[in-house]
């Protein structure tokens, strides 16, 4: 029992951290792109849809929370 | 005592602690055939959103209104739009909108059906709960997903023919062997399109699902205060995830409708040579 719950935060933790890493990029590189160019802007939505695919990722992890 | 007094405050009726399903439970079973309770809910609901949209068609005059109508033309303005910037053609926009937008206002709807207050387990029938969003359910969001990636390809057959289709594919130099390595892998990261479809769909809502039981379990007796903030971004997620959703097939089916890079460079450089010589 005590080894399931440290299994848990382990994966929780080291799942997490590659999306949360992505999604961080995106977002600095979107800033970064609409700080050169502020045209850029109106890709904002484009945004989301990157972000979704990352996510899935990190929701990946989390679903895996209550099957392991 | 005091300690027994904020005890009793942060407990909950059974304290094995929240209430989580990643599966749709089971309510009743019609010829061995089991009947879930998403697949009910997804019933009511598809016929509660065919009866809205009727009815927000049958009233929409080309002079604007207010209310509910409004927000109806933003979504299916907002679709025919998104369409227009990823095929760049008005026309096919408009072509291809109305299964975009059906795709785009079922699963938003679906979605949101999910949060209304009664679903999840305060309504329970043989230890299930009743009501169950219909896209928290992978099965659903699978024969989503399979639906619109078959009628991509049924797309794209009709706007470029089989062979040409296949030829997108297989793009380069035929005379390449690497194309046809590659192309085997386009064929089946098209199955993979399917899978990642379903997969994102179905994990946003059910771990959304998921986050509101933890949440209202973790405060007790302030469950509406802790709950809220999390309900308002589920209500943007379920947006989101729509607008995900359909923004992703229609990137799929412009890139399946493109012919640019089939042929390779050396290739295209004659035909265009070809094509000056013949207007010269």
């Amino acid at each position: 029992m005590e080894l399931d719950v440290l299994a848990k935060g382990i994966m929780m933790g080291f799942g997490m951290l590659g999306p949360a890493i992505g999604i961080g990029l995106i977002g600095s590189s979107f800033m970064n792109a609409v700080g050169r160019n502020p045209e850029a802007a109106k890709y904002f939505g484009q945004i989301f849809v990157i972000i979704a695919i990352v996510e899935l990722m990190a929701l990946l992890v989390f679903a895996s929370l209550f099957i392991i | 005592m005091f300690s027994n007094l904020i005890a009793g405050f942060f407990a909950t009726a059974e304290s094995e602690g929240p209430a989580i399903h990643i599966t749709p439970g089971e309510i009743f079973q019609v010829n061995g055939i089991s009947i879930t309770n998403s697949m009910i809910y997804g019933l009511i609901s598809s016929i509660l959103i065919i009866v809205f949209l009727i009815i927000v068609a049958r009233r929409m005059t080309v002079k604007p209104k207010r209310g509910v109508i409004q927000f109806v033309e933003i979504g299916a303005e907002f679709i025919v739009n998104t369409i227009q910037n990823s095929m760049g053609s008005r026309k096919k926009a408009i072509k291809y909108a109305p299964i975009f937008a059906t795709a785009f206002f079922f699963v938003m709807f679906s979605n949101w059906l999910g949060l209304i207050p009664g679903s999840g387990e305060s309504l329970m029938y043989n230890s299930q709960p009743v009501i169950r969003p219909f896209t928290a359910d992978l099965n659903a969001t699978l024969a989503a997903s399979t639906i619109m990636m078959i009628l991509v390809q049924y797309f794209a057959i009709k706007e470029s023919g089989v062979a040409k289709h296949i030829r997108h594919f297989f793009a380069g130099s035929l005379w390449n062997p690497a194309t046809y390595l590659l192309g085997i892998f386009e064929v089946f990261s098209e199955f993979t399109k399917i899978f990642s479809l379903a997969l994102r769909l179905f994990l946003n809502v059910a771990i959304g699902e998921a986050i509101i039981a933890i949440f209202s379990y973790l405060g007790s007796f302030a469950a509406p205060i802790t709950t809220l903030p999390i309900l308002l971004l589920e209500l943007f997620i379920g947006a989101l995830q729509a607008y995900i959703f359909t923004m992703l097939t229609i990137m799929y089916l412009s890139a399946a409708i493109k012919h640019d890079h089939d042929v390779d460079e050396l290739e295209r450089h004659e035909l265009a040579k070809a094509a000056t010589a013949k207007t010269a």
